[in-house]
């Protein structure tokens, strides 16, 4: 397909960019700017970019300030990274056998799913408060993982389910007539082929769990030590006033390895969401 | 050891009959092609020997073994996709040792038989690449190479040749007819080509609609078809059929009256009381003759094709203008619309009754003339 613009429709497409662009960033500059600022300079009316006494001091004060800051960062890691491996134990096997087999319900279940993904968690957090309470799960890291998986696990089948139907079946078929078994099939065949669709879920899991985990600490966990970083930002917000510089440094670095990992594997989203698209 | 009979096997999905009973039996080592249009089953068939397609009803053995409810492996039978379905992510070397990875086998042995497979197959220096680096036909060859390393008794092909273009294809042909009796093995192959079946296989199953419509040898399906379908389904271009009436039957030979007229003597075993019967002549497109022959039949020519070694002219023929195709000589005098006045033998000619049975021709059933192994001998 051949694209031909006259130069000022790319400065109109370029325009639309930049307006979308300003949008989606902002707060991030916003919040990068607050950080450099030290308290005093935050309130400036008119508002200015640049203020006096810009410093880098709330990267390094704010350890001191919160101390257990690296722990809160850890745990909200952990807590993603084992609500996507959980998650993926599930959703593998699950994708497979919804997109091979043919078996009663399957449709039904696969629009349940669906459903399920309509229900914000917070809807369901006062009936989940009482089945932790009575299992006495509270204020461990399980019962912040253990929602989070899942919540994520619907998503993640129909994200892979749709992937795993484009792998052609004579894969498998020449498998069976090798002599595998369907579950070294899966293992040995099936997983690696699927590896980039697998990639896509594995970091849009990855994103769901860092974001949604803030409802499950809060309500779930009053350990300190268990807490993430969502949850031990709060501990900026003083009684007198809140430390935003030290807090929007806080938030900046907390989301640096969501960052890292989504400029590191974005060629697999792009591959993954695209790939079957279009016959190579 | 790689014997293989079926007992009115059938296949229905639903309420539609796809396998209609097919009663069929393959001895160790021969190659044998299951051919046939879109559609009649033969792949259907070819999987259900496999392993991969439930049988409805009827039983099929290997080796005097009824193996209805065995898996794939348990049947001693490796197969060959279409589509290569080799393993995308495993090198060459891991696509062909796949089948005995899936047994444990020890590590030597199984280097020692993916060897021999790479080596009958010239894929030495292949075997540290990915199919995707490979051309189409080195692909076939690792898709073979996964089918042989396991030493099955019947091997299956299903179409292996259709994706690949049509000078390779003829040299897989030939490839294939080596490995068949280097290996001595039982090979079933599912093509929709003439030419490939032909050329390979010891017997052919032609199948129409999920039937066996004529079992034989090449020569057998082309000099004797057995039936209008085969008739018209082995050789290209297809069999001309003219509509006739039958003037005398009798048991050393037919005589019938086209549609001008003109009268025929075929030597076919005729059957009683068919006089006054209308039947149908069929012709070979490569059995017309500028001059000669018993009977001279006058086609327009509608279309002209000069291949340098033959002249196709597709030909119109009688009032009712029905198609008619002839294989004459490259330098034939053959001009577009202009009359044609093309022989035909009657001992060239096929006869079929009104159900589409062939009327059984009089004809030695060799691969060599005798008139030319006599010359070459003296």
């Amino acid at each position: 397909m051949i694209d031909r613009y006259r130069w000022w429709e790319y400065v109109l497409i370029y325009l639309g960019l930049g307006l979308l662009l300003v949008f989606v960033l902002a707060p991030f500059v916003e919040a990068f700017l607050v950080s450099l600022r030290p308290l005093d300079g935050l309130f400036s009316i008119p508002y200015r970019f640049v203020t006096e006494g810009m410093s880098f001091d709330a990267y390094f004060t704010m350890w001191k300030s919160v101390p257990l800051l690296w722990r809160y960062m850890l745990n909200s890691f952990f807590i993603a990274a084992a609500v996507t491996v959980l998650g993926l134990m599930a959703i593998i096997p699950a994708s497979y056998a919804f997109s091979r087999f043919e078996f009663k319900g399957r449709n039904v279940m696969m629009g349940c799913f669906l459903a399920v993904n309509m229900v914000s968690g917070a809807v369901l957090i006062i009936p989940l408060y009482k089945v932790m309470q009575n299992l006495g799960l509270l204020n461990t890291y399980f019962a912040m993982i253990a929602p989070g998986v899942a919540f994520v696990i619907p998503t993640g089948i129909w994200l892979l389910r749709s992937y795993l139907m484009k792998i052609p079946p004579e894969l498998e078929e020449a498998a069976l007539v090798d002599g595998a078994g369907r579950l070294y099939t899966l293992v040995r065949v099936i997983i690696p082929v699927a590896m980039p669709g697998i990639m896509v879920v594995a970091i849009t899991t990855f994103i769901a769990a860092y974001a949604q985990q803030f409802l499950y600490a809060l309500t779930f966990n009053s350990v300190n030590e268990l807490n993430p970083l969502p949850v031990g930002l709060y501990q900026f917000f003083g009684r007198q006033h809140v430390v935003w510089n030290e807090l929007m440094a806080a938030s900046l670095v907390g989301i640096l390895p969501v960052l890292l990992l989504y400029v590191f594997l974005q060629k697999y989203i792009v591959a993954g969401l695209t790939a079957g698209a279009v016959k190579s | 050891m790689g014997q293989l009979n079926m007992r009115a096997v059938h296949k229905t999905y639903g309420t539609m009959e796809v396998i209609k009973g097919i009663d069929l039996d393959i001895a160790h080592g021969e190659f044998v092609v299951f051919v046939g249009p879109s559609g009649c089953g033969k792949s259907t068939l070819l999987r259900m020997i496999a392993g991969l397609e439930e049988i409805t009803s009827g039983e099929v053995q290997i080796d005097g073994k009824r193996v209805n409810d065995l898996p794939p492996v348990k049947r001693g039978i490796s197969m060959v996709f279409q589509s290569y379905a080799l393993y995308p992510h495993m090198s060459v070397y891991e696509n062909i040792a796949f089948p005995l990875r899936v047994e444990k086998m020890k590590k030597a042995e199984l280097d020692a038989r993916v060897r021999r497979a790479s080596a009958i197959l010239k894929l030495d220096e292949r075997l540290g690449h990915k199919p995707g680096q490979l051309s189409g036909g080195q692909r076939q060859r690792v898709a073979i190479g996964r089918a042989i390393v396991r030493e099955p008794s019947v091997f299956l092909f299903d179409e292996p040749l259709s994706n690949l273009d049509a000078a390779l294809r003829a040299d897989m042909r030939v490839e294939l007819s080596k490995l068949h009796s280097e290996l001595d093995a039982t090979m079933i192959y599912v093509t929709h080509d003439q030419v490939e079946a032909m050329t390979m296989a010891d017997r052919i199953v032609v199948l129409d609609g999920g039937l066996i419509s004529q079992v034989g040898s090449p020569l057998e399906l082309y000099h004797k078809p057995a039936n209008l379908f085969v008739a018209g389904f082995i050789g290209n271009p297809k069999m001309n059929f003219l509509p006739v009436v039958c003037e005398s039957s009798g048991l050393d030979g037919v005589t019938v009256r086209l549609e001008d007229g003109g009268k025929l003597r075929l030597s076919v075993a005729g059957r009683p009381g068919m006089e006054g019967q209308k039947l149908t002549l069929g012709i070979r497109p490569e059995h017309l003759t500028t001059g000669g022959g018993d009977l001279q039949l006058t086609l327009l020519p509608r279309v002209i094709e000069r291949l340098g070694m033959q002249t196709v002219a597709y030909a119109s023929y009688g009032k009712d203008e029905t198609p008619f195709t002839a294989v004459l000589a490259g330098s034939a005098p053959a001009a577009v619309n202009q009359p044609l006045h093309l022989g035909i033998a009657g001992s060239d000619c096929h006869l079929f009754d009104r159900d589409g049975v062939a009327f059984e021709r009089d004809v030695a059933l060799t691969d060599l003339d005798p008139t030319q192994l006599l010359q070459a001998a003296s």
